[in-house]
């Protein structure tokens, strides 16, 4: 049964067949060869359950906020102001990629219009201002994976739906580590720009003037992600509350912006609702197996082949750390995340691990399966803001910032206090 | 034939900015529940309701994203290969899509059938008869099969034919964006 589930899993994604259907085949293969019982007479009522949800409806409101938000044109302001702040480091203005990516990406639901976003940007400044494309562009690409793990994240609240855990405990988890790994890719770019000036371009210096004046334009988001923040982090909201008056908030912000128009608002509508449907299909899909899997025994005879192998906890962290890292060269963050979420949970659970902690962990493995070629989504988008350049300039651009990750999941690992500090506090 | 998909597609797209709109209002709902709860009063309901949005919006946004290509698929294998060969991979993409949706609406009319033949009320102060949020939902998932058999046929039939590249344009992998 287990390679079954295994090799059906892997094979039928081989042969692109869309995911969350991958994962309902897989529940009725698992259904028919190897359950005693029929399950799948439950089916309807477990797509309806799982869908019938005041929580998952965050999903579709904060990707309809992000893609309110990247429509308002508060993108351009918030670089330059930025920029004004952080560019006096060495590197320059790829400091302000990552600080812009990572504003923007916290506050949208969606890393993947965040870094194509902030690339329409922040490109034409390179070539302007002379700068190497390759550490510029893997900035971006790196930035922007942050946003699934600084909160809101679309990622934590299926995490949280698949494995039953408090999905304010998990936004405020991610809050620390996603503010160290952004201060780690910078810090590794400085070193870089440090020791090979020609990796970065021009440091810039705003006078202080010019620098306060620019707070203004950050206004905007970072009212966004305090209202958001806060309130969850309060306890006066939750997660779905915040992720509406985040909604009112970004329309708002395009209403100052003069951006708001019907059209805006249809292609903000459409482009949430098809976001969220592939989330939905694939969450459905993952439901459906999560059921099967339990209640067919999968998930017991899996642990019970574990512990038939005598490895200790920390050993089987290790082989399922190097599982995702293998896996995301090839598999995409939330398919990544969601097919996996069934079988290695319970596993990391059984072992005595945190879920919020492992959550978080997973967050970060599943943000590198963004920037490692072949299959890395964030790579494609911020190539496709620079056509015409070699695609390897990214993918290299990426290396110190993959290394900047794995550092991270050390650290995790190491103190998970890092990730259990704030929830603990609440 | 490919008018009838330029047809389907141009259904999906109403029916996403009609799903679209129904959040807005869902929206607008919670933020008049958030400010009376400030006030001390309270509309009730506001999550039972935002459930049922939720499934109506999955159950019928699945078809526009059907129809845009936007369900998520792995395609190291298939951009390697000739467009035959893609061909028959979006194939086979679509039929067990197509199947698969066909399973859900089945199993979901269960659900549907069970729940008007005891005219079962949600086990809320709203009382909501479920009949109601239920088959809209149960509408959606029929829609995306009637959907995803019209797209199979489409595609066998270029395949036939021999015209890939109209394949690639209905049922091609695309990346997520």
């Amino acid at each position: 049964m287990i390679p079954f589930t295994a090799f059906g899993l892997l094979g039928m994604l081989a042969l692109s067949i869309p995911v969350g259907v991958v994962l309902c085949m897989l529940a009725f293969g698992i259904d028919v060869f190897f359950s005693p019982f029929p399950l799948m007479r439950g089916l309807g009522q477990v797509v309806w359950s799982s869908s019938n949800s005041a929580t998952l409806i965050a999903i579709p409101l904060f990707v309809l906020l992000g893609e309110i938000l990247v429509r308002s044109g508060v993108a351009n302001r918030t670089y330059a102001a930025l920029d004004k702040w952080v560019s006096w480091l060495p590197g320059g203005l790829i400091h302000a990629n990552i600080a812009t990516s990572t504003m923007f990406s916290a506050t949208s639901g969606s890393s993947v219009a965040t870094a194509a976003t902030v690339a329409t940007v922040a490109m034409p400044q390179a070539r302007e201002l002379g700068y190497s494309e390759k550490l510029f562009s893997g900035a971006i690409a790196a930035g922007g994976t942050l946003g699934i793990m600084i909160p809101p994240s679309i990622n934590l609240i299926v995490y949280g739906f698949l494995t039953e855990s408090s999905i304010p405990q998990l936004f405020l988890a991610g809050l620390l580590p996603g503010l160290l790994l952004a201060g780690l890719f910078m810090l590794v770019t400085a070193v870089l720009c440090v020791i090979w000036p020609s990796l970065g371009g021009p440091q810039r210096h705003a006078t202080w003037a010019k620098r306060l004046a620019s707070l203004v334009d950050l206004i905007p988001i970072f009212g966004l992600f305090a209202a958001i923040v806060g309130s969850i982090y309060a306890g006066w909201a939750t997660p779905t509350e915040a992720a509406t008056v985040g909604v009112a908030i970004a329309l708002a912000i395009a209403a100052h912006q003069k951006a708001l128009s019907r059209q805006m608002i249809a292609d903000a509508l459409r482009g949430a609702v098809k976001t969220s449907a592939m989330i939905m299909l694939v969450v459905i899909g993952a439901y459906v197996l999560n059921f099967v899997l339990t209640a067919g025994g999968v998930s017991r005879a899996l642990q019970n082949m574990l512990n038939g192998l005598g490895f200790g906890p920390m050993a089987t962290l290790l082989v399922i750390v190097l599982m995702y890292i293998v896996l995301g060269f090839f598999i995409e963050t939330l398919s990544l995340m969601v097919a996996t979420i069934p079988i290695v949970v319970p596993i990391i659970v059984h072992m005595g691990y945190d879920k919020i902690w492992f959550g978080i962990l997973m967050i970060i493995l599943v943000e590198m399966a963004l920037i490692t070629p072949p299959v890395g989504l964030n790579l494609y988008v911020v190539q496709s803001a620079r056509r015409g350049r070699p695609f390897a300039d990214v993918m290299l651009g990426c290396i110190p910032y993959v290394t900047a990750m794995l550092l991270m999941v050390a650290l995790l690992i190491l103190a998970p206090q890092i990730a259990l500090y704030l929830p603990s506090t609440q | 034939m490919t008018s009838l998909i330029i047809l389907l597609r141009k259904v999906n797209d109403r029916v996403a900015i009609g799903v679209g709109l129904v959040l807005l209002a869902c929206v607008a709902f919670t933020l008049i529940e958030i400010i009376a709860r400030r006030l001390g009063g309270s509309l009730g309901g506001v999550d039972e309701i935002s459930g049922y949005v939720m499934a109506v919006t999955t159950s019928w946004g699945v078809s526009y994203a059907l129809t845009e290509q936007a369900h998520v698929r792995i395609d190291l294998l298939h951009a390697r290969l000739v467009p035959a060969g893609r061909a028959l991979m979006d194939a086979l993409a679509m039929l067990c899509l197509a199947g698969t949706a066909m399973m859900i609406a089945w199993r979901g009319w269960g659900v549907l059938a069970k729940t008007l033949s005891t005219g079962a009320r949600a086990n809320t102060p709203l009382e909501t008869p479920l009949w109601i949020p239920q088959s809209l939902w149960w509408a959606g998932w029929a829609w995306f099969a009637i959907s995803a058999i019209l797209l199979s046929l489409f595609v066998i039939y270029k395949i036939v034919r021999g015209r890939y590249e109209s394949v690639e344009r209905v049922a091609g992998a695309r990346a997520e964006v």
